[in-house]
């Protein structure tokens, strides 16, 4: 260090001295070229090349000196050529002396035209000092670089004649570096297939596979469920979640190309005796006018043919039907004419083998509802038709009708009854629905045979009426449904000439509605959008809780619940019978359906009583 | 066919497997077993959601690692097995039976 010193201090001094010696030749030169602003920056020129040269040797580094030494302005290189040559003059001692060549790469000088902003708060440098804020506008890097050096040597910044902006300790590779790797984490990048299999074969990838496959596969192999609830009180939500769709599920379709074309299903019946066997009964085709006009066809369920098991024709169109309950042979055929059909299954006919006659003795108009009713050893053949005839006929002899009544409203109105029903257990007493939209109760025998009350409510005819016939502890036989073309279901009892419940949630005629069979809140209907729905009152009386819609754009016309309870089948407009399965949760009622209906109905009368209450404030 | 194959085919075949996924250490799929876009979605949660799991685990004490990761869902379940560099992805359906 301290020969150094020394060295140095005889370095000024000789700067000392060819300073002196060269201000003396400007004052001996006469030239008229350089003005005084060269004068100044001569000698700065000459001091900068001899001090580079010291500075050099002594094995200072140059701070990116050598580029600016290579790009000098042509002026300085002339006054450089002209300083050596007065420097030669001189007779300066010139002592040779050890030249270090160091070879320093040049710093990379990246330049950006354009603006750079980083993304984030000003970075921290490693000292801790923040970094230059954000927006950094790169300039020139000669005329910069060379401001800088001559500032850095020197003076400070306050000598810079230009005023640019300065660009001291940035180091511009990194902020591309910085750029890049904030963009990389939103950017997921696709491997290729070499990595793919790069990776594959890797042996640590082996070893990863092989030990989490082990403990992923006892993981698998565990299939408790821990979030089950023993209490079945969850078990509400859970079915409604998971088995939605399994409420009413479409089983099969009954279609016959040949006969049930174009037909509408007039009316279904399931048989006693053989479960598995549906009647159903067509109407006219218009399309195939030699066709008879009347069709019914004995369908299978229990296996997989696409066809009828029995064919039946008739003369006229077939309005409904029915399995004789006590004989496993006979079906029962009502039909547009009057007439009552009857076909046996052990004649191979299809045209029945017995027939009312069309006599005024019998029926003249169309027979919509027949039944057989009564005991095995009993029983009687009711059929009622729209002039109100109602007939009770022996299935031995069908010539002429064993009892006929008129069912007359108040002595002269003839009702015209499109649908009856007979209370459960009951032979005597029925209900019927007619065209006027009243709802009669009626007898067969007795004092009071006949119509005898009529119950006003709905605002279409009826198409459907269906009394509750579920045996239980608790006897709900006194309610009768029905539906008609006025778009409501409503539910009545023959106690009350007012019903306790209408049902509106349809937007079409309702054609069919029944109860079911095995649970007392539960009943069915159809309507004329093609829609099926579930009703269970015990758990809503607003809304279906089950609701589906055949496609096809097609009207249902009938529905029958099978016997089983599980099972329900529906006639559309175009001669499709659809079997849908009912969930068992929703079919099968619990134990305390029974009471809850009880309650439901209580509850039900009492709104009919604020309504009437309400109605009558009203009309006060 | 490689070890690594049938192992990924074994847990596959496992009773109510929908899908396997092997994903890296930086949520791209190696190898998986269900469609592009269920996967790259699957890869990206799930790596994130392991991520932020181990970083929990190791926060609350130094000394600690995440093993395995289960989420539990109503329609299924998610196995998330991680290991160093890679994790195993395998979403099953639960059999209700």
């Amino acid at each position: 260090m301290a020969d150094r010193k020394a060295e140095l201090e005889r370095k000024k001094a000789r700067l000392e001295q060819m300073r002196r010696e060269r201000q003396e030749k400007v004052r001996q030169k006469a030239s008229p070229a350089e003005g005084g602003d060269d004068t100044k920056s001569k000698p700065q020129k000459d001091l900068r090349s001899e001090t580079d040269d010291l500075l050099r040797n002594l094995g200072i580094p140059e701070a990116s000196t050598v580029q600016t030494v290579v790009t000098k302005s042509p002026s300085g290189g002339e006054e450089v050529v002209h300083t050596v040559k007065t420097s030669s003059r001189s007779k300066v001692k010139l002592s040779l002396c050890k030249v270090n060549e160091t070879s320093i790469a040049p710093r990379e000088q990246v330049s950006y035209s354009k603006e750079t902003q980083t993304l984030n708060a000003e970075p921290v440098d490693k000292d801790g000092s923040r970094r230059r804020p954000s927006i950094l506008v790169y300039d020139d890097p000669q005329r910069s670089d060379d401001e800088a050096d001559t500032d850095s040597m020197d003076q400070g910044v306050d000598s810079l004649p230009s005023g640019m902006p300065q660009v001291k300790m940035v180091d511009p590779a990194k902020t591309a570096e910085d750029l890049v790797k904030k963009e990389e984490p939103p950017v997921v990048r696709e491997l290729t297939e070499e990595e793919k299999e790069l990776i594959l074969n890797d042996p640590e990838f082996n070893t990863f596979i092989s030990k989490t496959s082990r403990i992923m596969e006892r993981a698998l192999a565990e299939n408790y469920d821990i979030l089950i609830d023993y209490s079945g009180g969850d078990g509400e939500n859970k079915e409604d979640d998971l088995l939605a769709g399994e409420r009413l599920k479409l089983n099969r379709t009954f279609y016959d190309e040949r006969w049930s074309r174009h037909r509408t299903v007039t009316s279904l019946d399931w048989s006693i005796q053989h479960p598995e066997l549906l009647v159903a009964s067509y109407n006219v085709n218009e399309d195939a006018p030699h066709d008879p006009d009347g069709i019914a066809l004995i369908w299978n369920n229990k296996f997989k043919k696409t066809t009828p098991e029995y064919v039946f024709h008739c003369q006229s169109a077939l309005m409904s039907t029915c399995f004789a309950k006590f004989h496993p042979n006979l079906v029962v055929g009502g039909t547009y004419s009057g007439q009552i059909v009857l076909w046996d299954n052990r004649v191979n006919k299809r045209t029945p083998i017995q027939r009312t006659p069309l006599s005024a003795a019998a029926h003249t108009h169309p027979v919509y509802c027949v039944n057989v009713v009564g005991t095995q050893n009993a029983h009687n053949l009711i059929s009622v038709s729209t002039d109100g005839k109602m007939c009770s006929w022996s299935l031995d002899m069908l010539s002429q009708p064993q009892d006929s009544m008129e069912l007359q409203h108040k002595q002269s109105k003839a009702v015209a009854v499109t649908s009856f029903c007979f209370l459960s257990g009951d032979v005597n007493n029925f209900v019927v629905g007619a065209e006027d939209c009243t709802v009669y109760t009626a007898c067969r025998h007795g004092s009071k045979a006949g119509i005898n009350e009529a119950f006003d409510g709905h605002q279409g005819p009826i198409t459907a009426i269906d009394a509750h016939s579920v045996p239980g502890q608790i006897d709900f036989s006194p309610y009768f449904l029905t539906s008609s073309f006025d778009w409501t279901i409503k539910l009545w009892s023959i106690k009350d000439q007012k019903y306790i419940h209408s049902f509106e949630d349809n937007s079409d005629y309702v054609y069919g509605v029944e109860w079911s069979p095995i649970h007392p809140a539960l009943f069915a209907s159809v309507d004329g959008n093609g829609r099926l729905d579930l009703w269970h009152l015990n758990n809503e009386t607003e809304v279906p809780t089950a609701s589906t819609v055949i496609d096809g754009n097609v009207a249902l016309n009938t529905c029958r619940w099978h016997q089983s309870g599980h099972h329900i089948s529906v006639g559309d407009d175009m001669g499709k019978i659809h079997i849908y399965d009912v969930g068992e949760h929703l079919a099968n009622p619990k134990s305390g359906e029974w009471s809850k209906f009880v309650h439901t109905i209580q509850e039900l009368k009492q709104h009919a009583a604020e309504r009437e209450d309400d109605s009558n404030l009203a009309l006060r | 066919m490689s070890e690594v194959e049938e192992t990924l085919k074994r847990i596959q075949s496992h009773r109510g497997v929908q899908g396997t996924i092997v994903v890296n250490s930086e949520g791209i799929p190696i190898r998986t077993t269900l469609d592009n876009s269920t996967t790259v979605q699957y890869a990206g949660l799930i790596h994130q959601l392991a991520q932020k799991a181990r970083s929990t685990v190791r926060e609350l004490d130094p000394q600690n690692d995440l093993t395995f990761l289960r989420i539990r869902s109503k329609k299924n379940e998610i196995m998330c097995a991680p290991g160093n560099e890679y994790i195993l992805l395998v979403i099953q359906t639960p059999d209700a039976s």
